[in-house]
């Protein structure tokens, strides 16, 4: 007894605190959405946000050093269900990325990302290499990597891909290389841009990335979107057109507005005061998952803690870099924001981990 | 406590895990920067281009002021004009529609492909815009398309005004048309008086008077969705109330002339024979324009949105210039300015106007001659009978003695040289020719001999038929130049008058009463002279006129070539004949101008003569019945 109530004072409640705030801005946000379209969107986020804390508590709870013993097993599930996926998936404007569950949908990619997290830090702490990692290791890393974003880039979903590999990057960049491997990856960075622009990306991605290097959207599709993000973010002002009042969202001149453009819903409502108090609550989270890398039992620990702050600055950046119209339309979320239950439960699990090595961790 | 991670390599996860964080902070930095600057800095124009999302306008166009002729009759009027449109969204049952247009309009198989493409074509938000399909349909059509309007969706019929102009062709340079605003003029429009689609004076009146014809267009404004949906509840009324909902429309003001338009038809039939020139009636007590009109005319009902390319070509390819409104503009007046030079002569007292002079068929001077247009001569003439035979060597003799800046001091006097104040079409002041102007523009630079061609309206002279009207409107009034004045008053809709136009003396002819009578007398003896009388086909019965003949050459004459025969209408000389009625008291003055007409006194004076026998008859009585019973019968 004492034990835990121990450990429930050792819980980083601010993290706790933030996240409960986060998610009731969300949930005013998207009844915004709900009096516009008569649905009743807010209230089933609301669901997952409940469900989620419990994931979350849950997570928390099982000492992660258990939860790395399982990471292999994890990881080969999570590979599976990505080529399941390709095969059996529910089709959406031309992409499989969804598994049917029947009583709901579900996105195997969102749990690659967390297999990638759980996955590679395994692996750093299986393969010590004090004066640092050869070009040689970074072959079984780079296969790790590799599988899930080759499966997850055929469905076809580039935002998830790039996803997976930014957090992997982030990953590596907390660790130690010899000179020469950092210099072929950078090589290796440098010369496959090219290729990928030419043999990978789609006619529809590589639009995107020159409409926003244009400057002129072209008025239809996405760039239509991007546009009109733009309107609702500048519209909003100081301190927006109130809640329900937002002309972009309510007159469905923005599209996505309770997903993928969430951000330009909640920067026209509620201005720069409001979008900007999102903003500095997702850079604490960040700045609190790097903290507890450091403070971190062990390696594994610190690893997992850098791949959970990657995974929500890199969905933060790409997507409000996207809303306001710095980065190319990709269908990247906006954590517990954007509304969608995979994306919910991935985050809410995360925060979970973060919150579990903060927990076992050694400095206090 | 675990025990690889605690090592020595600590510090360099700490220092990474720093790095981390900075990259982290920079990249927030960015996101908050950008976040700023779109929400503070460019929150004005993002919200105007959000504004542009919801708002719809409906403009309300307002009513253009309608232009009278001095009786009350319509020159320029709007019309309601019936629009078809289709909006390719509300579409359901396009063959049904195809069908129905094909019936209302009358459209043939190639034609129906074509509209099949442009509703088909539009994609996206494009699809809400309504196409016009035809512009201007009949009250039948608009009938059978109402009852289309009923069966099928996405066919709509809209109302704009439409500009008419009643008398066509006659009087078309003087009223004007309409025709839409440049890209320029929109750009320059910060008042945003006009839209892409607004009609504005183009010339004549329409133009000069544009601010007061136009009126200001109104609106409505309501809050539409993204799918064009009018939105009057919730989040569209609260909209609403931050915008201006409506403004009602300002119609334009009418404008009452002084033209005549049955003085416009009399000129128009009198011009009936001839390609190309202009005529002019004022009345010389005020200056007033009764009927001005250019040959050959445009027709202003195509010209204000409807032009055919067919009228466009014979526009354009037409050798007479039809654009151009001939009444204001400058050309050789010939012998009708020898009235300067008489006039001049009595003033500066070099003349007596009873001592005949010597006239004969040529005049040496210098190493040049100069021919009179009667090769044998007139032998001694006084000024009747040099006025009455135009007798060019006397008019020489007499601008030899005063010199060119003489003569252009009194053809200052007289409004040359200056713009007779109508304010359209491009107005000429003409050119009134001195030694500095020769010194300036002529190859070799100023000779005397100039002065004497100068005398006889040729040289560097130039006038336009309204400011020969107005010049000899001062002879006949006895000295006193007015002002052009062709519009009488401005009203509003509700009959307030706001601006009336008086006629306004700009000068006088400065001269003694005698001198003016005696250059009237010698006009009255050009027409009605037995024997001498160039202008005599200008003989009314039952009245006297008084007028001078023009043949102004235009082709330069070469020694030994002159009188020879041209067919070319652009060598053909212009003629002119300028007259006033009745002689005894003056009540209009008719200015006649044939632009390579041929000859003064054989084409333009008979023209003259019909001009004011038809005012007589269907304007009014200008010759008393006592002048009536003194005249010979012709």
């Amino acid at each position: 007894m004492t034990r835990a109530a121990a450990a429930v004072g050792r819980i980083d409640w601010t993290v706790v605190g933030l996240v409960v705030v986060l998610g009731a801005v969300s949930v005013i946000n998207l009844h915004s959405t709900s009096m516009a379209t008569g649905t009743t969107v807010y209230l089933r986020h609301l669901y997952w946000l409940v469900i989620g804390l419990g994931v979350m508590a849950a997570v928390a709870a099982i000492d992660y050093r258990n939860l790395q013993r399982l990471a292999p097993a994890f990881y080969g599930t999570v590979v599976l269900l990505l080529a399941l996926v390709l095969a059996v998936g529910k089709e959406v404007n031309g992409s499989r990325r969804w598994l049917d569950l029947g009583f709901v949908g579900f996105q195997p990619s969102e749990l690659a990302k967390l297999a990638i997290i759980l996955t590679l830090a395994s692996w750093f702490q299986r393969v010590p290499r004090p004066g640092g990692y050869t070009l040689r290791d970074l072959i079984p890393v780079a296969l790790l990597l590799g599988v899930p974003m080759f499966l997850v880039l055929q469905e076809p979903d580039l935002g998830h891909t790039l996803m997976l590999l930014f957090i992997g990057g982030s990953m590596l960049a907390y660790e130690r290389f010899e000179k020469r491997a950092m210099l072929s990856v950078l090589l290796v960075t440098v010369f496959s841009a090219p290729l990928i622009w030419s043999f990978v990306l789609r006619d529809y991605q590589k639009d995107r990335v020159l409409t926003l290097l244009d400057g002129k959207a072209d008025m239809h599709g996405a760039g239509w979107h991007a546009r009109q993000a733009r309107v609702a973010v500048g519209s909003g002002g100081l301190v927006g057109k109130g809640h329900g009042d937002g002309t972009q969202v309510a007159g469905g001149f923005l599209p996505e507005n309770h997903t993928d453009f969430v951000f330009a819903h909640l920067a026209e409502e509620h201005g720069f005061l409001g979008a900007a108090l999102v903003l500095g609550i997702y850079l604490f989270l960040i700045l609190a998952a790097l903290r507890s890398a450091v403070q971190a039992r062990d390696k594994f620990g610190g690893h997992v803690a850098v791949g959970v702050g990657a995974l929500i600055f890199w969905h933060v950046v790409m997507n409000i870099g996207m809303v306001l119209n710095m980065l190319p339309v990709t269908g990247v979320t906006l954590p517990l924001m954007s509304y969608g239950g995979t994306s919910v439960l991935t985050v809410m699990a995360a925060l979970g981990l973060l919150l579990n090595i903060n927990l076992r961790r050694t400095v206090f | 406590m675990s025990d690889v991670y605690l090592d020595s390599s600590a510090v360099g996860y700490r220092a990474r895990a720093r790095r981390l964080t900075l990259v982290a902070v920079g990249a927030f930095a960015v996101l908050f920067l950008r976040l700023g600057h779109l929400q503070l800095l460019e929150g004005d124009e993002l919200e105007a281009a959000s504004t542009r999302n919801f708002v719809r306008t409906v403009v309300l166009p307002a009513d253009r002021g309608t232009i009278y002729d001095r009786k009350g009759r319509v020159l320029a009027i709007n019309r309601p004009s019936f629009d078809l449109y289709v909006t390719p969204a509300q579409v359901k049952d396009l063959d049904g529609l195809i069908a129905g247009l094909r019936d209302v309009l009358e459209l043939d198989e190639l034609d129906l492909v074509r509209l099949r493409e442009r509703i088909e074509e539009p994609r996206g938000m494009w699809r809400f815009r309504a196409i016009r399909i035809e512009r201007d349909i009949d009250r039948k059509r608009v009938a059978v398309a109402e009852s289309l309007r009923a069966r099928v969706d996405g066919l709509s019929i809209r109302v704009r005004y439409q500009r008419d102009y009643p008398e066509g062709r006659v009087g078309a340079h003087l009223v004007g048309y309409l025709g839409k605003p440049t890209a320029q003029e929109l750009e320059k429009d910060v008042e945003e008086r006009y839209r892409a689609d607004s009609m504005l004076g183009r010339f004549g009146l329409e133009r000069r008077f544009e601010s007061v014809l136009a009126g200001r267009d109104g609106f409505e404004r309501y809050v539409v969705d993204a799918r064009g949906a009018r939105q009057d509840d919730g989040w569209g009324e609260r909209a609403m109330a931050a915008i201006q909902s409506a403004r009602p429309p300002e119609r334009g003001h009418d404008i009452t002339l002084t033209v005549d338009i049955d003085v416009q038809r009399i000129l128009h039939e009198a011009l009936a024979d001839y390609e190309s020139g202009s005529a002019v009636v004022i009345d010389p007590r005020d200056g007033t324009v009764r009927g001005i009109l250019s040959k050959p005319a445009f027709d202003p009902n195509l010209w204000s949105g409807r032009l055919t390319p067919e009228h466009k070509r014979e526009v354009d390819e037409s050798p007479y210039h039809p654009m151009l409104d001939k009444s204001v503009h400058a050309y050789f007046p010939g012998s009708v300015y020898k009235v300067v030079t008489a006039l001049a002569a009595l003033e500066e007292g070099v003349l007596d106007p009873e001592e005949p002079i010597e006239s004969p068929g040529s005049y040496e001077y210098g190493n040049r001659t100069f021919h009179c247009h009667k090769r044998s001569g007139h032998g001694s003439v006084d000024l009747n009978g040099a006025m009455a035979a135009s007798a060019d060597v006397y008019f020489y003799k007499l601008g030899e003695t005063m010199g060119i800046d003489t003569l252009a001091r009194y053809a200052r006097r007289f409004g040359f040289g200056e713009r007779p104040g109508l304010g359209i079409n491009g107005e000429q002041s003409g050119t009134v020719p001195t030694r500095a102007h020769h010194e300036a523009n002529t190859k070799g630079g100023f000779q005397h001999g100039l002065a004497l061609s100068t005398a006889i309206g040729q040289g560097d002279v130039r006038t336009s038929p309204l400011q020969i009207a107005l010049a000899f409107g001062a002879l006949a009034n006895g000295g006193t130049l007015f002002r052009a004045r062709v519009v009488d008053h401005i009203r509003t809709e509700d009959g307030r008058v706001v601006s009336r136009y008086d006629s306004k003396p700009v000068g006088t002819l400065e001269a003694d009463e005698e001198h003016i009578l005696a250059v009237n007398r010698s006009l009255e003896r050009a027409v009605n002279d037995p024997e001498l009388a160039t202008g005599h086909l200008a003989a009314v019965a039952g009245g006297r006129v008084a007028g001078k003949t023009g043949t102004a050459q235009v082709r330069k004459i070469v020694r030994g070539h002159m009188r020879q025969a041209v067919n070319r209408f652009q060598d053909r000389d212009h003629a002119w004949f300028a007259a006033f009625a009745p002689y005894e008291a003056p009540k209009l003055v008719v200015v006649v101008f044939l632009e390579h007409g041929g000859s003064g006194g054989k084409d333009a004076a008979p023209v003259a003569r019909r001009i004011i026998e038809a005012y007589h008859q269907r304007i009014e009585q200008v010759f008393t019945t006592t002048a009536r019973n003194e005249a010979k019968p012709r």
